[in-house]
């Protein structure tokens, strides 16, 4: 619609978050590799999936762009099973499961 | 009524009312029985009355979901039905198969009765729900194929939709999970195992397409809203009732010998088995609030509603309630199942068909929309007796469940079932004084009928003042 | 107007695509979530079973397959920008291009399985084996799913069946496939890498 588009930034928003995404992924990934384990390491990676979810959640599933109740679909679908992974992990590290 | 040969839905819906007469009456022998033993015996033993109260509900049920099918095929498709002496002729077969069925139990001993009618040559009979000897089995199948094959051509010959093909769908998986009757294998464990492939499968997988699609007929119907809307809500909720329904069987695979990983299939999908029945309810109120009009038969409407809330509370909250594994292992098999068992059916099964039968029934009978006012007063105080007294079967069921389970299997010292029973006695008294609100409520339906039958039609709301 | 406007429509009350299968969405998703807790909390009851047979998965395949459901993903929003442009043709291309990194993933998927069944493992071997097997094979199930969707998106994208002002179906058919990856970018670590 606008008559003189702006000029294209050399890299598209969608391709830096796909960047990011693949680098979380790696990251994930030598962690597992470097036998690491732990409440710590397994925290980490778990945090890092719920990055991972919120960026496909708010830039690829657009609800960056949405108000009211929907924007955060994703966000809270994330909590729950974050949180009660999390919860099961601390009870198995401290062995009261 | 568009079509005439919708018309061959009356009977099928007249024969229904009538059997779910029966089957109340008989609700109420038994519910007599469990506090007074001997009652009627030996004339109509708890076993029998038992076995004719569940197949006279599936038996009328049946006749209500062909009825219904009769009567929206036509319409969705735009056209006559394919074979209307059909639809006649296989009504009295099944009617007359039915009859005697049931005759046959009250009349000789079980075991006579599968003795005259040769079951040992294709041994079915004697597992619950599926106690029909061999024969009337076979009827049963001829009977759904010849409807099927109507209803499919009609479909097949007209126009396509959305409900109709669901609706299909559900019947023919009605058909062929119903062939694992006549599987009935040595091994217990494998016998119990299939048997639920016809039992679970259908009130917990197909029927609830079926369920879905009658009342998307009804609600695109009554309010008028778009048929798309209607229908992608329609999608959305039958492939979530496939997803957990299918899976959610397992439910019933946790003590009877099937591999452990049962325990968490069936705990883990089960438990999502109320999310399609409460999308049900969202969906019911949603069309509901976004109607384009106000229909004139506001039972209809009632019933639709109520359909979707019974549903959801009887077959969604009550069967989440001893459905994970490490709950079901002290309720299993105990009150607690006979209260989701009765809240469910009726709110998902018999409701849906009342809810069809209110609709389409002022039509057949050559009314061009609704019935008069009168009537349409009693009906909604029919729904409200039988609505409420099943809420309270339901509640003094799970009271005397709850009471059982504590104790006789939970507390550090369990007491025998017969101990038990005695304890609980109170619950079932009470059980009984709602099942006879409920005959009322049953009685002023049927009077519904003819009450303020020759009084002019009612007007939609809001339409009173230009009449 | 910088380059957001392609991924960024006007924003709304609902998110893109039919709210039909946004439902949907949060249903499946809902599966999922107690799906993922029964998993840490039956490991939480036998860590050393968890941990000692989370050593028997392929870690390497895990890590290929989640990156071609993160780049599959990628694929589908430059899919919607084309067509938000109008280039039908190549929101059909990018879309092709995503079903094949499902292919990709399938494919990587059933060779694992095939190994462990070349082991003798099965779903009544442990608890461990039933979570890892049930879990796989449910998001598996939903791959198909979505490569089916995607499919039938392509046809009507290639048939010019979605313009730059009416295109729903992409949007609709891509927020599931995201779905499908989002619930991988769980399951990858849980089940693959945190113990």
């Amino acid at each position: 619609m606008t008559p003189t588009p702006a000029p294209r930034a050399w890299i598209r928003p969608c391709t830096r978050i796909w960047l990011l995404l693949v680098l979380l992924s790696v990251v994930t990934f030598v962690v597992g590799e470097l036998g690491a384990t732990g409440l710590a390491p397994s925290l980490l990676v778990l945090g890092f999936a719920m990055l991972k979810g919120q960026l496909i959640g708010d830039f690829y599933m657009g609800l960056r762009w949405v108000s009211g109740l929907w924007r955060w679909a994703v966000v809270i679908w994330l909590l729950v099973p974050g949180g009660l992974i999390t919860t099961a992990f601390v009870m198995a590290a401290r062995g009261t499961a | 009524m568009q079509y005439k040969s919708q018309a061959v839905a009356k009977p099928y819906f007249i024969a229904a009312i009538g059997l779910f007469v029966g089957q109340i009456l008989f609700g109420l022998i038994l519910g007599l029985q469990y506090v007074w033993g001997d009652f009627m015996f030996p004339e109509i033993p708890f076993n029998v009355a038992r076995m004719v109260h569940t197949n006279l509900l599936i038996v009328w049920l049946l006749f209500g979901f062909m009825g219904a099918a009769y009567y929206l095929v036509p319409e969705e498709s735009e056209r006559e039905l394919y074979a209307p002496w059909l639809a006649h002729a296989m009504f009295w077969i099944f009617l007359v198969a039915g009859a005697l069925t049931i005759l046959g139990y009250l009349m000789v001993p079980y075991a006579k009765l599968a003795e005259m009618t040769h079951n040992e040559l294709l041994p079915t009979m004697g597992r619950e729900f599926l106690e029909q000897p061999t024969i009337t089995k076979l009827g049963i199948v001829v009977v759904a194929l010849a409807f099927l094959f109507n209803v499919g051509m009609t479909v097949l010959k007209g126009r396509k939709t959305v409900v109709t093909l669901v609706l299909l769908l559900g019947l023919a998986g009605l058909a062929v999970l119903f062939l694992f009757s006549f599987y009935n294998p040595d091994n217990v464990v494998k016998d119990k195992y299939y048997w639920w492939w016809v039992v679970h499968l259908w009130v917990e997988g197909v029927w609830e397409l079926i369920l879905g699609s009658i009342l998307a007929f009804v609600l695109i119907k009554t309010t008028g809203v778009d048929r798309e809307v209607i229908e992608k809500w329609l999608y959305v909720i039958i492939a979530m009732t496939l997803i957990t329904g299918i899976i959610g069987t397992g439910h019933h695979y946790y003590w009877i010998g099937t591999p452990e990983y049962w325990q968490w299939w069936g705990s883990i999908f089960s438990a999502l088995e109320p999310i399609p029945f409460f999308m049900m309810t969202v969906f019911a109120f949603n069309m509901v609030n976004r109607r384009r009009r106000n229909h004139p038969n506001k039972a209809a409407v009632l019933w639709a509603l109520g359909t979707a809330v019974m549903a959801f509370l009887g077959a969604g909250v009550w069967g989440f309630l001893h459905t994970l594994s490490p709950v079901n292992y002290y309720t299993h098999g105990t009150q607690i199942t006979a209260a989701h068992g009765h809240m469910a059916f009726y709110g998902a099964y018999v409701m849906i068909n009342l809810t069809m039968i209110s609709y389409a029934m002022p039509m057949l009978r050559g009314r061009t929309a609704a019935n008069s006012e009168r009537s349409q007063v009693l009906e909604m105080w029919s729904f409200w007796l039988m609505t409420v007294s099943i809420v309270f079967i339901t509640l003094f069921l799970t009271g005397a469940g709850i009471l059982q389970v504590w104790l006789q299997r939970f507390s550090e010292n369990p007491q025998g079932f017969m101990v038990v029973q005695e304890k609980i006695a109170l619950f079932y008294w009470l059980r009984e004084i709602a099942g006879v609100v409920f005959l009322i409520g049953l009685g002023t339906y049927v009077a519904s009928f003819f009450v303020g039958a020759k009084e002019p039609e009612a007007l939609p709301e809001g339409a009173a003042a230009s009449a | 107007m910088s380059q957001t406007v392609v991924i960024a429509p006007a924003p709304g009350r609902y998110p893109p695509g039919d709210l039909a299968i946004w439902i949907f969405i949060l249903a499946e998703l809902l599966v999922f979530a107690v799906f993922f807790a029964a998993y840490a909390f039956a490991r939480a009851g036998d860590v050393a079973l968890f941990d000692e047979y989370q050593h028997t998965l392929d870690r390497r395949a895990a890590l290929v397959n989640t990156l071609a459901l993160i780049t599959s993903s990628y694929f589908v929003v430059r899919a919607t920008a084309a067509i938000r442009e109008g280039s039908a043709r190549d929101c059909a291309r990018w879309l092709a291009g995503a079903i094949g990194l499902g292919a990709l993933f399938l494919v990587v998927k059933s060779l694992e399985y095939a190994h462990h069944l070349e082991a003798g493992v099965h779903l009544g071997t442990n608890t461990f084996y039933m979570f890892y097997l049930s879990l796989t094979f449910f998001h598996f199930m939903h791959v198909l799913m979505g490569m089916v969707i995607l499919g039938a998106v392509a046809l009507k994208a290639r048939r010019g069946g979605y313009s730059a002002t009416e295109h729903t179906g992409v949007e609709t058919g891509g927020v599931y496939w995201h779905m499908v990856d989002l619930v991988w970018l769980i399951l990858f670590p849980l089940v693959y890498v945190m113990r």
